[in-house]
């Protein structure tokens, strides 16, 4: 029975994992760049539910949601767009920059010290079920998830500006070549990545009851990690990697011996160290990414 | 219809070309040809607006295109079917065609175009809903060149697009260009093929260390001594120089 209590533990950590990592490997596949300031899209919802908070639910939701993509498609206009012929690392370094600046106007707006947020507390109860105790926060979590990764699927594979993003993460000049707009496909990740990004900070503030301004930062690595073990640039490796992650930090968390366990994350990042010397490239790299010259 | 000036393209230090002038008019085909590193990819790219020219002139149907965004020029009437022919590899043959029709909007006519590639492609029919890199060399040319087609491009660019392909391959896709050419597509291809080339050309550029070598209508270029020096002693000739 506990394994079963541990393995739904698992799959809701795990899922929220994956919608992060889900934002960062979107956007590497269109535009190769590592975006760290996915973070602070996170931290950037988490205080409009701050701010928000207590209003009609709807609202909340709304508002958190368009708040973060609102920021994704400024980081995105003001920051990436005039960079996007630049090397790689240096959309890597302005995405620190973005990051760190996001994170310090926030620092100096509200202070450093984590501020308590009442989101629907009730989300901290359980229901029992068949014995199990299932926490309604991360019932809410798996079915969100689900509901997003299909309407993700459904988009990609059904709209036609879903099937032009394929085209673009393939081969992105050959997708200009037929006549695919740069800037629309690249806008469209960055929304999505926003959508993507409001979803990890409701469950955030839910579950720690509170934000900071560091609050992404956490969730951004963990969820960069995920989308390397995924292989970077395979989108549905950087869900799969999410999803891998948050499991294996349960059974951590579940299976070290209590002294350990406050270390958990060294030893999750121990393992992706070993993980890399096996598959430097990630579980789902495409061969045609390898390939491109 | 196409009106190239005085066109000079680098990368970083590295001049590509040289001061290219020539000009196609409708419903022409045109070849180049050249050895390797003589600049044929670099001029496609930079008329499809994939590589800004460092000075010059493009213009297309009277309207200067020079430096316009690739994406804007495929509506503007230019598709370029690049060297190694750049498929969707992931995506299925269906998406690819559809992705062929980006800049479209009417429907019923893509539905009917997408028949008629199918039907001068019938392999493409067979694998309709598999993934593109599972054809063969020729199949994915062939679908290569059926993409560029839903566009509904009046000009049509083609890099190489012999390169690897069987001859028996090469004969069908040749065979296409001359389909093509009787709807009125005008059409710059660009060879190292030379007996195709000039076979289906109506004129040709002898392209050099970016500039051009030599030109004239094909049927009297093949053969003639000035001919066999551009293009086989280029080398030899600038050294002399």
């Amino acid at each position: 029975m506990i394994v079963l209590q541990n393995a739904i533990d698992a799959v809701s950590l795990g899922a929220v994992y994956a919608l992060a990592a889900l934002g960062i490997g979107l956007i590497f596949s269109v535009m190769r760049l590592i975006n760290f300031a996915h973070g602070e899209l996170i931290m950037a919802g988490g205080f409009c539910l701050y701010a928000l908070v207590g209003q009609p639910l709807l609202v909340v939701i709304l508002a958190v949601l368009i708040v973060s993509t609102v920021l994704a498609l400024g980081m995105e206009r003001v920051a990436f767009r005039p960079l996007r012929k630049a090397n790689p690392a240096t959309l890597l370094i302005s995405s620190f920059a973005v990051s760190y600046l996001v994170q310090h106007v926030v620092l100096m707006i509200f202070g450093s010290r984590a501020m308590g947020v009442p989101f629907l507390p009730e989300l901290g109860t359980s229901i029992e079920f068949l014995g199990l105790r299932i926490p309604r926060l991360q019932l809410v979590t798996v079915i969100t998830t689900l509901v997003l990764m299909v309407g993700l699927v459904a988009f990609f594979r059904f709209s036609r500006i879903g099937l032009q993003m394929r085209a673009a993460a393939e081969d992105f000049t050959m997708a200009r070549l037929v006549g695919v707009r740069a800037n629309r496909v690249i806008a469209f990740a960055f929304a999505i990545s926003g959508i993507l990004a409001s979803m990890v900070s409701f469950y955030l503030v839910a579950q720690t009851g509170s934000v900071s301004y560091k609050m992404g930062v956490n969730m951004v690595l963990i969820a960069f990690v995920s989308s390397v073990i995924g292989g970077m640039g395979s989108v549905a490796g950087a869900a799969l990697g999410g999803f891998l992650v948050g499991i294996i930090s349960v059974s951590l968390q579940a299976y070290l011996p209590v002294d350990l366990r406050p270390y958990r994350d060294a030893f999750v990042f121990m393992l992706f160290i070993l993980f890399l010397f096996w598959r430097p490239d990630g579980l789902l790299m495409s061969r045609a990414d390898r390939d491109r010259v | 219809m196409l009106k190239v000036t005085d066109l000079s393209v680098a990368y970083g230090s590295i001049t590509a070309l040289r001061g290219i002038s020539f000009e196609i008019t409708e419903g022409e085909v045109v070849a180049v040809i050249g050895p390797n590193g003589a600049g044929k990819s670099t001029l496609l790219l930079s008329i499809a607006g994939v590589l800004k020219p460092r000075s010059g002139r493009i213009e297309f149907a009277g309207r200067n295109i020079t430096g316009k965004q690739a994406e804007a020029l495929v509506s503007e009437g230019i598709s370029l079917v690049p060297e190694g022919r750049h498929i969707f590899g992931s995506l299925t043959v269906a998406e690819n065609l559809a992705l062929g029709a980006t800049v479209r909007r009417d429907r019923q006519a893509i539905a009917s175009d997408i028949d008629r590639v199918l039907a001068m492609f019938p392999v493409l029919k067979d694998r309709y809903r598999q993934r593109a890199n599972k054809l063969s060399g020729g199949e994915q040319q062939m679908l290569a060149l059926g993409r560029a087609m839903l566009a509904r491009p009046r000009l049509l660019l083609l890099d190489e697009p012999s390169l690897g392909l069987a001859p028996l391959i090469v004969n069908q896709v040749y065979q296409s260009i001359m389909d093509l050419r009787q709807s009125g597509v005008t059409v710059l291809v660009v060879e190292q093929n030379v007996t195709r080339a000039l076979a289906v050309a109506d004129r040709t550029y002898v392209l050099s260390f970016g500039a051009i070598a030599m030109s004239g209508r094909s049927t009297e270029l093949a053969g003639t001594a000035a001919f066999d020096t551009a293009y086989f002693g280029v080398s030899r000739e600038v050294e002399q120089e």
